[in-house]
């Protein structure tokens, strides 16, 4: 019974905490100034310390007598925790990293700051067509709100062990490659020097796995899981998809690929001794095998196709709560990370392509210099690519879509449910975007 | 100075006996007790019956902790029972770990205890090194754990590899998963022991040495002396247990996040991640405070159930005749 009470206390006294900041929050972030004297801009990111040390040296580089810019300290995971208790106690920072789900979320609970018409309007170059169109078209919301914008890239494919695909007598992978060409080196890699997979695709077999198998469909001329993640009217299992999941099914049994429940969370450590000749990733483990220099001899090319190069594509931004004290100020400094930050960040710890196109130089400069042209390479093909598809629905009821893919989903790619269960879990999501109106 | 007896004594007079009310001691008396009690009450009040009261409004509500609540009934728990995929799942992995621990760690830490009780020397370090994984920080002996159980690297699979033993994907099984929490759980049964221990040395010398008269064997002696002896503490050890089972959080949040599948979303899990934790997405404070009922009257219903038949198990000499 005391154990009992013990815990109704503790969820009473979270909600009752909840209640009581929501109920006695300033309603302001932690800058301090008016419109008329100094202002200081916060900024908070999901960076890591080094990276974090680089923003904070270039932002000294930006000058202007009324606006003095902070950095807020954040522990080193657990940002999506942090920015929830933040966003409770109305203690946002003017500026903070936020994904294009959180954007589109919290955009559409009016809790942030339209800069639509600033970026569309604007003066100078700083406007919305020097940015990549489709991040722009992904930060809108269903009415053209923008809560934040986008401030870098995030493009994805196969990292090899050119190595592994020495020793097994196979061609390096290029761009071009078929998903058959993809599974039959798995199975020919599997088992081998200490690699139990051929290829760990966690982002084939988690939660967005249906989305990253949208690749395939549109490829071969099919229809994409959803018409749309922001403001989905459909999702969709079509012949093209089954296919695909079909293969993904058979390459999974063969043992080729490593099946759902794959413990990923190191796989970039096992990717670098030599244990994991192929893996899913985004272009940003290209700044750690920078750093850490692994022993093997890899690359990175972009996902296979079946007969159009598709991709997928989404990008991380930076978001501005609505009670920011100062909109004009927090704009200024937004403009300058995006403009000018990049240059001097990008070179040291070369994690991703600036939204922004005009600083993309820096970053493609910074690879080359590093010997890792595979990655320039990729980047830029994916960039270009004619076919992308989103990562996940940002909407508010994603969290139920992923019960749906883990209740459903999954165990048909672990031969648990047979592949002709698709079409009830693509029902359950139709219905849920009907209820979601 | 004495005092005569015709004299009442100076002071306050006491009132006639048969007039009723309180004298004014009593009232003083009353008055200080209820201030001595004021902070408890006002304690429980607020940080008990108000989140009660609130977390059930909640949980007729949708609530994102951001904008007011909107009431919608019992949506929440027609949602919890008809449509969401998740509860199920999440309800069928709290009960199986409940069936698994619980008998295991009373098991594991009446052996221990039983151990810990005998004379030999070393026993007081036998006995701090059994209970020393309680006072260690739970995060790190878990996170200690995901490592020794990484099927790659960890030294679990590295073990049983050099003995030529089968190895597991542990974590990553929906099979192993479960039975790897529970293990992993099991690290901190020093703390059942230690509570156990007390209850066997409280156990009278005459009853084992009477029974040694008598010529019983072992078996006899625990089933028919130890175990009823210790059948109250047995019984606190049960609600106790399965209360903490019920709740355990912090083995399958940092050990699998849940997965793979839903093999370990327990409930708590599941409450968390939609009432606190989703990514930077909307909480569901509504939601996840009817999940909060639902637990809360799982508790209940156990507690009250074990309560229930209690009698037909345990031994009480406090039993009027």
């Amino acid at each position: 019974m005391r154990n009992t009470r013990v815990k109704t206390k503790i969820i009473g006294t979270a909600l009752a905490c909840a209640g009581l900041l929501t109920a006695t929050a300033c309603g302001g972030s932690d800058s301090g100034g008016s419109a008329d004297g100094p202002v200081t801009v916060t900024v908070m990111t999901w960076e890591s310390a080094e990276t974090n040390a680089a923003i904070k040296k270039a932002l000294e580089g930006f000058k202007d007598d009324n606006i003095t810019v902070t950095m807020v300290d954040t522990p080193s995971g657990g940002y999506g925790d942090k920015l929830a208790s933040l966003t409770q106690a109305k203690k946002l920072p003017d500026l903070f990293w936020c994904g294009n789900d959180t954007e589109q979320q919290y955009t559409s609970q009016g809790l942030l700051v339209d800069w639509s018409k600033r970026i569309t309007d604007g003066e100078g170059d700083f406007k919305a067509d020097k940015f990549v169109g489709s991040a722009i078209e992904n930060w809108k919301t269903a009415d053209g709100q923008m809560g934040g914008l986008p401030s870098l890239m995030n493009t994805y494919g196969v990292w090899y062990n050119a190595d592994a695909f020495k020793a097994a007598g196979l061609a390096e992978p290029k761009t071009g490659w078929t998903w058959d060409d993809m599974y039959s080196a798995a199975g020919q890699l599997a088992n081998k020097g200490g690699a139990k997979y051929g290829l760990v695709a966690d982002q084939l077999t988690s939660l967005d796995g249906p989305f990253t198998m949208s690749m395939y469909s549109v490829s071969a001329g099919g229809a994409p899981f959803t018409d749309n993640v922001n403001h989905p009217t459909k999702a969709e299992a079509d012949d093209k998809f089954t296919e695909g999941v079909t293969k993904l099914v058979d390459s999974i049994k063969s043992g080729a690929v490593a099946p759902p429940g794959y413990d990923a969370s190191n796989v970039q450590a096992l990717f670098s001794a030599g244990k994991v000749p192929m893996m899913f990733g985004g272009q940003w483990l290209a700044a750690g095998f920078q750093t850490d220099k692994p022993k093997i001899k890899y690359g990175f090319v972009p996902f296979p196709q079946v007969t159009t190069p598709a991709t997928l594509f989404d990008s991380v931004g930076i978001c501005t709560p609505q009670y920011t004290a100062n909109e004009d100020a927090t704009y200024k400094v937004l403009e300058y990370i995006n403009t000018k930050v990049w240059d001097a960040v990008l070179p040291a710890s070369p994690v991703a392509p600036p939204a922004y196109t005009p600083a993309q130089e820096s970053y493609y400069n910074a690879l080359t210099k590093a010997g890792q042209t595979t990655v320039v390479d990729t980047v830029k093909a994916d960039l270009a690519a004619e076919k992308t598809v989103g990562v996940r629905f940002t909407t508010q009821w994603a969290s139920q879509v992923g019960d749906l893919t883990t209740a459903m989903y999954q165990p048909i790619l672990t031969g648990k449910k047979p592949v002709s269960d698709l079409p009830a879990y693509v029902g359950k999501i139709n219905d849920l975007i009907k209820q979601a109106g | 100075m004495a005092v005569t007896a015709s004299a009442p004594p100076r002071g306050r007079r006491k009132k006639a006996p048969g007039r009723g009310g309180m004298s004014r001691n009593a009232g003083s008396d009353t008055r200080a007790a209820y201030l001595f009690i004021a902070p408890a009450i006002i304690g429980f009040t607020v940080f008990v019956v108000y989140p009660l009261i609130r977390s059930f409004y909640l949980s007729l509500t949708k609530y994102n902790g951001l904008t007011d609540p909107v009431f919608v009934g019992f949506d929440n728990f027609r949602r919890l029972f008809t449509v969401d995929p998740a509860f199920w799942p999440s309800l069928r992995a709290t009960g199986y770990l409940v069936v698994l621990y619980v008998p295991l760690s009373l098991a594991i830490g009446l052996a221990l205890a039983m151990f810990c009780n005998q004379r030999f020397a070393g026993v007081r370090i036998v006995r701090t090194l059994a209970y020393l994984p309680v006072v260690l920080p739970a995060v790190a002996t878990i996170t200690l754990w995901k490592f020794m159980l990484n099927p790659q690297v960890g030294l679990v699979n590295t073990i049983l590899e050099k003995l030529h033993l089968p190895t597991s994907s542990w974590l990553g099984s929906s099979t192993m998963s479960m039975p790897s929490i529970v293990l992993v759980m099991l690290w901190g049964v020093g703390g059942t022991m230690i509570i156990f221990l007390a209850a066997l040395q409280a156990v009278p010398t005459e009853l084992y040495e009477a029974a040694k008269v008598d010529g019983a064997g072992s078996a006899s002696v625990f089933f028919r002396i130890t175990l009823p002896m210790i059948s109250p503490i047995m019984l606190l050890q049960v609600i106790l247990q399965t209360t903490a089972a019920l709740q355990t959080f912090n083995q399958p949040k940092i050990l699998t996040g849940g997965g793979p599948g839903f093999s370990t979303n327990v409930l708590m899990l599941s409450i968390y991640n939609n009432g606190f934790s989703n990514l930077g997405r909307i909480p569901q404070l509504g939601y996840a405070s009817a999940q909060v009922w639902v637990l809360f009257v799982i508790i209940i219903a156990v507690i009250a159930l074990t309560a229930k038949f209690s009698s037909l198990w345990t031994y009480s000499d406090n039993t009027p005749d």
